[in-house]
């Protein structure tokens, strides 16, 4: 079916799938479908910050006195998180909005993209403060073959879906040849290469910042990188309500109060979709390896890291019909639980040193001719 | 105060003026938690007898037999299995 960006028949939103129906009119809020995704826009709305807010100056100091192999935990992270939401700051649009029929779900889509794009823009923020020229660590994130191992694993089945939809919406259903690879594309199909792709989305949001996050918090709890750490407690209130609405999507395919087929793939995919996880699981847990080949740091390492990303896996599967596949039973890293805590992260322009307000305000730039009449 | 029965954990007399969170915590167990809010789920905790009254409207995906303690408070004696 062709993608129309204002469909012109009448269509009965409250009666239409979350995908693959008609595609959405009139941008109505006013009565939903899925009340929950009016309910995550509100919210995540109500989160809006920007990474300029956050005085990140004091990072600079302490990155100079961190050890080699914190160093290369620290910047390996940040590469990390820069793919992430690269790809989760394009890729919700890209792949659902042209196949997205309720107007609550479409705006979800957009307002969860947009704070993924807040987020690239702190990377480069905090980045911009730690070098005088990031360039070196943006150039490594493409050729670095830990990191493009993970991006092969997490945009495959986006592409997979984005490729499968413009087939569809522009030949329709049917055996397709394109560079002499034939595709059959049948309504059934295509939803199977959505159900995977949410779980990989789902994957990704559950798990695969959380080994990042522990590093930058447990760096904060020796009072180190505290600008970044304040920063990165923001993005994971964010990742956090955009988990709500993952799990929420394969939930409702799942109990049936959605697309019915919807059900029926969930059931004859879970195997599949179980797999997804287990392997993101699986790629932390490497990941977790790299970022300490070179030696531990302070309250961290490779088997806490592990068993912390296992315990939360155990959490996020059961969160959507899994068994907990891990013997993980207590949290690991309790004090994480502090920085995840919505209450202290909210920045408060009284309670924190706000960068931008003291633009103009004092001039911190030095030449060289100010030192001149100096005389030692 | 009403009582509520832990699983694997034991029992605690939880004030109705807070929520079941912070009843559990002020006794002393550490459960698991992130937003304390209602929206990330963190907390999901399985109800097995009572019934609860949200403080806050949960955002974060629950099933019907489970309760996000961050933002309830209970209305009768409960029995239930927290994530430690």
């Amino acid at each position: 079916m062709k993608y129309t960006t204002f469909n012109q028949q009448s269509t009965n939103p409250l009666l239409e799938p979350m995908f693959f129906g008609n595609p959405v009119n009139v941008a109505r809020y006013d009565q939903q479908k899925h009340a929950i995704f009016e309910k995550l826009i509100e919210k995540q709305i109500s989160f809006f910050w920007r990474p300029e807010e956050v005085d990140v100056t004091r990072d600079r100091v302490d990155f100079q006195k961190l050890t080699e192999p914190e160093k290369h935990i620290f910047i390996s992270n940040l590469k990390y998180q820069t793919l992430l939401d690269s790809v989760q700051g394009r890729s919700p649009n890209i792949a659902f909005l042209p196949i997205i029929s309720l107007p609550e779900l479409e705006t979800w889509v957009e307002t969860w993209s947009f704070y993924e794009t807040i987020h690239s823009r702190s990377y480069t923020h905090i980045l911009r403060n730690l070098f005088s020229d990031p360039s070196e660590i943006f150039d490594d994130i493409v050729v670095n073959d830990e990191i493009k191992r993970r991006a092969a694993d997490i945009s495959k089945y986006y592409d997979d879906l984005i490729f499968a939809t413009q087939l569809w919406q522009t030949q329709g259903e049917g055996v397709h040849t394109v560079d002499g690879i034939a595709h059959t594309i049948s309504m059934y199909e295509l939803k199977k290469k959505l159900y995977l792709c949410m779980n990989s989305v789902n994957a990704l949001e559950a798990i695969r910042f959380y080994v990042s996050f522990a590093c930058t918090f447990a760096f904060a709890e020796r009072k180190l990188m505290e600008g970044n750490s304040k920063i990165i407690r923001l993005i994971a209130r964010d990742e956090n309500l955009h988990l709500s609405s993952t799990q929420h999507v394969l939930n409702l395919w799942a109990k049936g109060k959605d697309d019915p087929e919807m059900a029926q793939i969930a059931e004859e995919c879970k195997d599949e979709a179980r797999a997804i996880f287990m392997n993101a699981v699986e790629q932390e847990k490497e990941w977790a390896d790299y970022l300490f080949q070179n030696g531990s740091m302070i309250g961290l390492n490779k088997e806490i890291l592990c068993s912390y990303v296992e315990y939360i896996a155990n959490q996020r599967m059961t969160a959507i019909g899994f068994d907990a596949p891990f013997d993980v039973s207590s949290n690991p890293l309790p004090w994480m639980n502090n920085y995840l805590n919505s209450d202290n992260v909210q920045v408060a322009p009284q309670e924190s040193e706000i960068s931008s307000y003291l633009v103009g305000q004092i001039d911190s730039a030095v030449s060289e001719e100010d030192f001149a009449d100096f005389e030692l | 105060m009403l009582r509520i029965d832990i699983v694997d954990v034991g029992q605690i007399n939880a004030p109705a003026d807070k929520t079941l969170l912070s009843a559990i915590e002020a006794a002393g167990i550490n459960i698991h938690y992130h937003c304390r809010e209602g929206f990330c789920g963190a907390c999901r905790t399985k109800l097995l007898e009572g019934e609860v009254e949200y403080t806050t409207d949960p955002l974060a995906f629950i099933d019907d037999d489970e309760i996000l303690p961050c933002c309830c408070v209970a209305k009768q004696p409960l029995k239930i299995k927290v994530p430690l």
